[in-house]
């Protein structure tokens, strides 16, 4: 049986988590391939022992991180390697990166040690592309998917929309700020904001919210289709989003999504996410009115988009890179 | 289809506009389109344009939306891969199209591509004072505090990278908006800003003093502060977007924004604005004193003399202001 390791150096709970949880429990990927998920030291990927017929890389790429990356390829390498990019989008570049030149050479870099490079947004995609740091034939785009039916199970709110939920980690990436900023601005007493997630902003994002009981900060949820479940709307004004399985996850939960529209997000707009005008408070505000009082279904998608199967699209790209490193032994031989 | 396309927004330009036009035509690089934004006119404008009778000039018509609404117009109707920006009293250098254009084909990351500009007079006389801002490595914290790119008529986009940044306000109902348009002034500074926050494009300059610039004479003490008040709208606009970004370039911006403001009332012989806006700068940060110390003294000392002694005294002054570089 064909056995892949997938390496991850980060297992705080994310949409990254779920993915890989999803990857090694589902069964259409089981039967694919033996799923493995291997833990490996930040920037140092070649240290741990893998035996595998296929590498997937879901490391975050640094120039710290390169030598590692060169040292995995070194010790494999006549395994096929994957890279998932489920760091980088372009805005994350416009919010984090002033030496951008220097930046994409280091993409390109990395990218260079990997077979194929995976993208989780058709948006991501075509920014790697634009930005020139990976070959049209070696990039594909898949995007991530969980187990949908427990949100799909969650009741739909029965009344019109009065609760805007907001989920995930309380950083700077996911723009809650302007949230609670914009959130305030509407002045229906009876409209609620509940935060659900933990994060270094969390003291800032009290105090922008102190004075307003409208506005809870309900910590992390272990299980997200609690948060799901205690929400009519979901908002999500993030900074940059490679994906956002957030937002795949809310529409199943029968919960209208309004966007910010960067990278990823941009990937939900086709699928029933609302995005929002322009950028800023006042313009999410704007949005948000829009949506208060109208009936969630009213906001959803006829339809639940179909998604082309997690295990078709990897079958399809690991038999891709098997047949050319095949070909290349072939040709090496003869 | 044109390769390039100069935006020419343009409201009672009858007078500036024949010079500005001919300025466009003149430029050695060939693929372009001029479109004009006549911007409710009520003089000659659109007279005026007609009467060139030249293919590569279009004619956009639209009651009056004020300078940033015009731009927008001309960026709806611009068909070219890149798209320049001509304010119809200003004036290109014949080789400033062909140098941006190279730059932004050798460069497929930079979105925004501007030069240095002279400054010209109502009788497009040069002054004895050119804008000559840094061209590379520019980061959103350069834009902040010293706008290299300086003026609306200095930048050529890459038309994707414009895009990045347009909206459609729940308000607009015609097309999309670039340029923010709720803004009188300081809708450049808003843009440049906004789309050195929010875009993954880098913005570069080329060499050379490619835009003529021209400076209007006098003016209102009290459009000084209508400036600082849009100003601050700016960075209150922009302020949730990144925080810490502001928080940490905000004061030093202020007062560079504020020294700006304080030799714009020197200009205009207002001697007491000049000290307070000066005061203002100083006590919104020192940086400018450290990483600019001569324009900063002489503003200071000229502001100063002006107020004490009166015009003679700050006219002595003056030669040596107009010798630094003015922004």
């Amino acid at each position: 049986m064909l056995r892949i390791a997938h390496l991850v150096d980060d297992t705080n709970p994310g949409g990254v988590t779920r993915y890989l949880d999803f990857l090694a429990s589902d069964p259409a990927m089981a039967a694919l391939a033996r799923q493995e998920i291997v833990v490996v030291p930040r920037n140092r990927p070649a240290s741990v022992r893998v035996a595998a017929d296929v590498i997937v890389s879901h490391l975050a790429i640094s120039w710290r991180g390169l030598p590692g990356l060169m040292a995995l390829r070194a010790r494999h390498a006549g395994t096929p390697l994957i890279h998932v990019e489920h760091s980088y989008s372009a805005g994350f570049v416009a919010a984090n990166v002033t030496a951008r030149r220097r930046f994409f050479t280091l993409l390109r870099t990395a990218y260079a040690l990997f077979d194929r490079v995976v993208a989780v947004s058709h948006a991501q995609g075509r920014w790697l592309l634009a930005r020139d740091v990976v070959r049209p034939e070696a990039l594909t785009v898949i995007q991530p998917q969980v187990d949908l039916s427990r949100f799909r199970a969650i009741p739909r709110p029965s009344g019109p929309i009065r609760c805007f939920g907001a989920i995930g980690r309380l950083d700077g990436q996911k723009g809650f700020e302007l949230l609670v900023q914009a959130f305030r601005a509407l002045e229906d007493p009876e409209l609620m904001l509940k935060v659900f997630g933990d994060g270094p902003e969390r003291t800032r994002l009290e105090a922008l919210a102190a004075g307003d009981p409208r506005i809870g900060f309900e910590g992390f949820a272990p299980d997200p289709s609690q948060a799901y479940a205690a929400c009519d709307a979901v908002v999500m004004p993030s900074r940059w989003e490679p994906y956002g399985l957030v937002a795949q996850e809310a529409l199943a939960a029968g919960r209208p999504v309004l966007v910010s529209g960067v990278d990823g997000l941009s990937d939900h707009v086709a699928s029933g996410a609302i995005p929002m005008a322009g950028t800023g408070v006042a313009a999410l505000t704007v949005a948000m009115q829009e949506m208060c009082g109208k009936m969630p279904a009213e906001l959803l998608p006829a339809h639940q988009p179909a998604r082309p199967g997690l295990a078709d699209q990897w079958g399809t790209l690991l038999g891709g890179v098997l047949q050319d490193t095949l070909s290349d032994k072939v040709a090496q031989a003869a | 289809m044109p390769k390039a396309s100069i935006v020419v927004p343009a409201f009672n330009a009858a007078e500036t506009l024949p010079e500005t036009l001919r300025s466009l035509l003149a430029q050695t690089f060939p693929d372009f389109e001029i479109v004009v934004v006549d911007d409710g006119s009520t003089d000659r404008t659109v007279a005026v344009v007609r009467s060139f009778a030249d293919r590569r000039i279009r004619v956009v018509q639209q009651p009056n939306r004020g300078l940033p609404g015009a731009r927008n117009s001309g960026i709806d109707a611009a068909r070219g891969e890149f798209i320049g920006f001509c304010d119809a009293d200003d004036l290109w250098r014949p080789t400033k199209l062909a140098a941006h254009v190279a730059h932004l084909e050798a460069n497929p990351q930079v979105g925004l591509s501007y030069s240095g500009s002279d400054l010209i007079d109502m009788e497009s006389r040069p002054l004895k004072v050119a804008m000559r801002p840094r061209l590379r490595n520019v980061t959103a914290a350069h834009v902040f505090l010293r706008n290299p790119v300086g003026n609306g008529s200095a930048p050529v986009f890459r038309r994707a990278a414009l895009d990045a940044i347009r909206w459609r306000p729940a308000q607009e109902t015609v097309r999309d908006w670039w340029f923010d348009e709720t803004f009188r002034q300081s809708e450049d500074i808003e843009c440049w800003l906004r789309f050195a926050l929010t875009t993954d494009w880098e913005i570069e300059g080329v060499p050379g003093q490619l835009t003529r610039y021209r400076i209007a004479p006098g003016g209102l003490s009290a459009s000084l502060h209508k400036q600082l008040a849009a100003w601050d709208r700016v960075v209150e606009k922009l302020q949730p977007l990144a925080s810490d970004f502001f928080a940490r370039h905000a004061p030093v911006a202020r007062a560079y924004q504020l020294r700006y403001l304080a030799r714009r009332a020197f200009s205009m012989g207002n001697g007491p604005e000049a000290v307070r806006l000066v005061r203002a700068s100083l006590a919104s940060s020192r940086r400018p004193l450290v990483a600019e110390p001569v324009k900063t003294l002489t503003t200071i000392g000229a502001s100063l003399a002006l107020n004490m002694f009166g015009k003679a005294a700050g006219s002595a002054l003056l030669a040596r202001l107009k010798s630094a570089h003015r922004t």
